[in-house]
């Protein structure tokens, strides 16, 4: 074993570390991000009244766009860091490369779209 | 139906026929690899018991807690794209977004309120097990809340969303 491939390890391991330590730390947060949004647009709002008049009045104040940022920013990065583990487990060679590809390139454009989405929202008014 | 709400219902279907196919991956590999999530009688006996045993509950956990993220995951790209006709019209959003209030859909978001207090509390028990070092009995136990938790929290927030259409 060379020097290289020690300090390859290392690295290794810190990536791993960094996105475990990532992965809790989203989830911790998305508890209350998400569960905050369902009881805003379930319970405190009946669903059938959360329509576009519902999404304009949420979305004039700062804090409901910011919430919804972290949150499907939040969301995405746990989504890729969970799955990327189950692509581990469940598919190897060519094909894990393949789904990874595919989870990489589907959480990308749902995160840009969905922040392009609140950027439109945002300064349409 | 409008041409938007069935495109809206297609992608819904996608998301289900998503969660099933994944189900069978999970369950088949757990056959080959943990020897199987048969629920035997062996099984049932062993749950009966109380302690240890009952620690076997934890890897159903981990297959529902996969299950789950993935169905939350599949939901979400749904949903971003039907959140996204709001800048595009806000008429075809209005008439996609009457589909949330049918009846069939509320029931839909009962299973997704499951889904995510399942995910959620689980998760938190993790979290927890990591940090506190609770053995194996106590994250056993620690699962049970989480049981609780989802179950008792599922039938509340049903409360809330089929409260409207059934009264």
């Amino acid at each position: 074993m060379t020097v290289a491939d020690i300090r390859g390890d290392a690295n290794s391991a810190r990536r791993r570390r960094a996105a475990y330590v990532a992965l809790r730390l989203s989830g911790v947060l998305l508890a209350v991000l998400v569960l905050g949004h369902f009881v805003a647009t379930h319970v405190t709002t009946d669903v059938a009244d959360t329509d576009s008049r519902f999404i304009d009045r949420r979305w004039a104040t700062a804090l409901w766009l910011i919430w919804d940022g972290v949150m499907l920013t939040a969301t995405l990065a746990h989504a890729v860091l969970g799955l990327w583990t189950v692509t581990a487990d469940y598919t190897a060679g060519g094909r894990r490369r393949l789904w990874r590809a595919a989870l990489l390139g589907g959480a990308g454009i749902v995160l840009l779209g969905g922040l392009a989405l609140l950027w439109l929202a945002a300064t349409a008014t | 139906m409008t041409v938007a709400q069935f495109v809206f219902f297609c992608g819904f279907a996608l998301v289900a026929v998503a969660i099933v196919a994944f189900g069978v991956v999970v369950v088949r590999s757990a056959r080959r690899d943990d020897g199987g999530p048969f629920v035997s009688r062996a099984l049932m006996a062993r749950l009966a018991r109380p302690g240890r045993d009952r620690a076997e509950l934890q890897r159903w956990a981990f297959y529902l807690h996969r299950v789950s993220g993935l169905g939350l995951f599949a939901f979400l790209c749904l949903h971003v794209g039907d959140v996204s006709l709001y800048v595009i019209s806000r008429e075809i959003y209005d008439e996609v977004h009457q589909v949330y209030g049918s009846v069939p859909m509320r029931l839909a978001e009962v299973g997704l309120l499951f889904g995510l207090l399942f995910h959620t509390a689980n998760g938190l028990r993790l979290v927890t097990v990591d940090l506190a070092d609770l053995g194996l009995t106590g994250s056993t136990r620690a699962l049970y809340g989480v049981l609780g938790i989802s179950v008792v929290g599922t039938l509340v927030g049903a409360a809330f969303i089929l409260g409207p259409v059934i009264a």
